[in-house]
């Protein structure tokens, strides 16, 4: 199986070329375009539970489709949203997503779902993560460009704007500045990410373009 | 050696790994940690050298570094920290104690700010809808009347009013004179009070902003005297004088307003005006509403030299009428507790100065026997 982000950053999508007996687990509504040969079965995102907690909790889809081929051919995966892709290559480690950010993963890669806790809610990042695991490749999308750092101790990084982390990252709520400068100043509060590790970030947030698009309306 | 050492599942760290980290085997030995990658790699940390610290996304993983931190080893599973207790015998007790104390310290000036936040939060909450309460009210009391009266004309337009009888008839006649006599004592002049009495049991009477007033024949049937009904007339028409119809409008859109600039959406703030405006007028008057307009009502009686105790004697047969008469909630179900408001009538009567009292010289009977008929 060769996959290549194309069209990035803006309006990145995945190409993926499968020959015979190649799989790849995609995100629900994901799919657009394919081979005429290629096998679409639609199944439940980890289980009936799962994913409807998934769903609700993750903002990911209740069912995932897996893609299998018997002949050559290609499938292009979207998101929905403009912005660019990254790849992740697992080898028994485990990788974060915020809600959302999930595209597609190569089959042996477990998808779960972890509790990220009060802080993480209150810093806008949701009360519950992806949890990516196993081995294997993980395709992911954010809004807008995506960019990484290698975090070393503490590092800042504003509200919604976090879309993936390594386990050995921790996150805390904290304020800009003062109460006021926090408030006033447009920043309101800021995820502290501290550890060891790499984050990935996106260039836009969709809080940014709600409140932007609000005050044209 | 083997056999006294514990495995467990963690990762690594160093410059010298493909990508930089990758996940590994962490074992503890006598003399320290090792940890050996999928590819066989081999990192090693001896006791002496071990750094310890807590985090990570879940906030229990165990990371542990050399000197130089070259080499960070982690870990997450749960019999980690014990296994390294006691398998170093006893060398990072001290660390692992003031990791904990931090731990806690962070624990509790989270939750510490989590309530101060949701405190302050509050409290501004309710300052502000204190504020945008009297903010509104006082912007309402410098419109002009004539907007009163239009909301009025179009409000009166969703009423059915089929029964309605007419002009001449005794019963409207009846009324028209009861307002005649109270409206000298309005609180505000100028406002053109209009008259529709309906044929219907039901025992109500509302007032629309502007002054049209709406009397059912059943509520003027179960009155026991023209005082009576005078006491509930003088009630509808403070409504109206107070400006209770276009007070509780301009509240709504006030918070609806308010609650859109906190969340951003402002485009719904249009489609809804219309629609509360007309619900707010016809549902009902908020509690504070009507007290205020028993006690404007009381006062317009007692101007009027007309005992406002009549109108908590009709608070009290309504009471009494209660169980029989399922049309009655109508009525009751808008209004406070009867026994609220009769004793809070009766208060406000004490406060003013006393006064003889007359009744209304009004044909009471005629209408009582046109209307059973």
């Amino acid at each position: 199986m060769e996959v290549t982000i194309r069209n990035a950053p803006s309006f990145a999508n995945l190409l993926v070329n499968l020959y015979p007996g190649d799989r790849i687990v995609a995100e629900a509504d994901a799919m657009a375009s394919m081979s005429s040969g290629i096998e679409m079965t639609t199944r439940w995102n980890g289980g009936v539970f799962r994913a409807i907690a998934r769903r609700i909790f993750g903002g990911e889809s209740i069912f995932v489709n897996e893609f299998k081929s018997t002949k050559s051919g290609h499938i292009v995966i979207t998101q929905p949203f403009p912005g660019d892709m990254a790849c992740l290559e697992l080898k028994g480690n485990t990788m974060f997503l915020q809600p959302g950010a999930y595209i597609a993963s190569e089959p042996q890669v477990t998808l779960g779902l972890g509790w990220a806790g009060i802080r993480s809610f209150i810093s806008g990042e949701g009360l519950f993560r992806m949890k990516v695991s196993g081995y294997g490749r993980v395709w992911f999308g954010a809004y807008g460009a995506i960019f990484t750092r290698e975090v070393e101790g503490e590092y800042i990084v504003d509200t919604g704007h976090l879309v993936a982390y390594e386990p050995t990252i921790g996150i805390r709520v904290g304020m800009a500045g003062g109460i006021f400068s926090s408030f006033f100043g447009g920043e309101g509060l800021i995820t502290r990410v501290n550890g060891q590790g790499k984050i990935y970030m996106q260039s836009r947030s969709f809080e940014g373009l709600a409140a932007w698009t609000n005050a044209h309306l | 050696m083997h056999d006294v050492s514990q495995e467990f599942f963690g990762g690594v760290f160093n410059d010298k790994i493909e990508g930089g980290r990758a996940a590994a085997k962490i074992s503890i030995h006598p003399q320290g940690l090792v940890a050996e990658t999928l590819e066989e790699q081999r990192f090693e940390i001896p006791f002496g050298e071990c750094q310890l610290d807590k985090g990570g996304a879940s906030g229990r993983m165990i990371f542990c570094r050399n000197n130089d931190r070259s080499i960070t080893l982690f870990c997450e599973e749960r019999g980690f920290p014990k296994a390294l207790e006691s398998l170093s015998l006893g060398a990072f007790s001290g660390q692992l104690r003031a990791i904990q104390q931090k731990q806690r310290g962070h624990e509790k000036t989270f939750w510490f700010w989590l309530t101060v936040g949701s405190v302050m939060t509050l409290i501004a909450g309710v300052i502000g809808y204190y504020a945008l309460i009297a903010t509104t009210q006082a912007a309402v009391a410098a419109l002009p009347i004539s907007i009163d009266e239009n909301i009025g004309s179009v409000a009166i337009k969703s009423v059915e009013l089929h029964a309605r009888l007419d002009a001449g008839h005794v019963a409207t006649k009846l009324v028209n004179d009861i307002v005649k006599e109270l409206e000298p004592h309005s609180a505000i002049k100028g406002l053109n009070f209009r008259i529709m009495v309906v044929d219907e049991p039901t025992v109500n009477a509302f007032a629309l902003p502007g002054g049209q007033i709406v009397v059912y024949t059943g509520l003027i049937k179960n009155a026991k005297s023209a005082e009576q009904l005078a006491g509930v007339i003088a009630h509808e028409m403070a409504h109206a004088t107070l400006r209770h119809g276009l007070k509780g409008v301009g509240q709504s859109l006030g918070i609806i307003a308010a609650i859109q600039l906190v969340t951003g959406d402002v485009g719904g703030l249009l489609a809804l005006s219309t629609q509360l405006a007309q619900e707010s007028i016809l549902t009902s008057y908020s509690r504070k509403s009507e007290t205020e307009a028993d006690l404007e009502g009381a006062r317009m009686l007692h101007e009027a030299g007309i005992d406002p105790k009549n109108m908590a004697d009709f608070f009290q047969m309504l009471e009494k009428l209660e169980g029989d008469i399922p049309d009655l909630l109508a009525w009751i179900s808008t209004h406070p507790q009867h026994a609220d408001r009769i004793a809070r009538i009766e208060n406000y009567q004490k406060q003013l100065p006393q006064k003889p009292y007359r009744l209304l010289e009004l044909p009471w009977e005629e209408v009582q026997n046109q209307l059973a008929n």
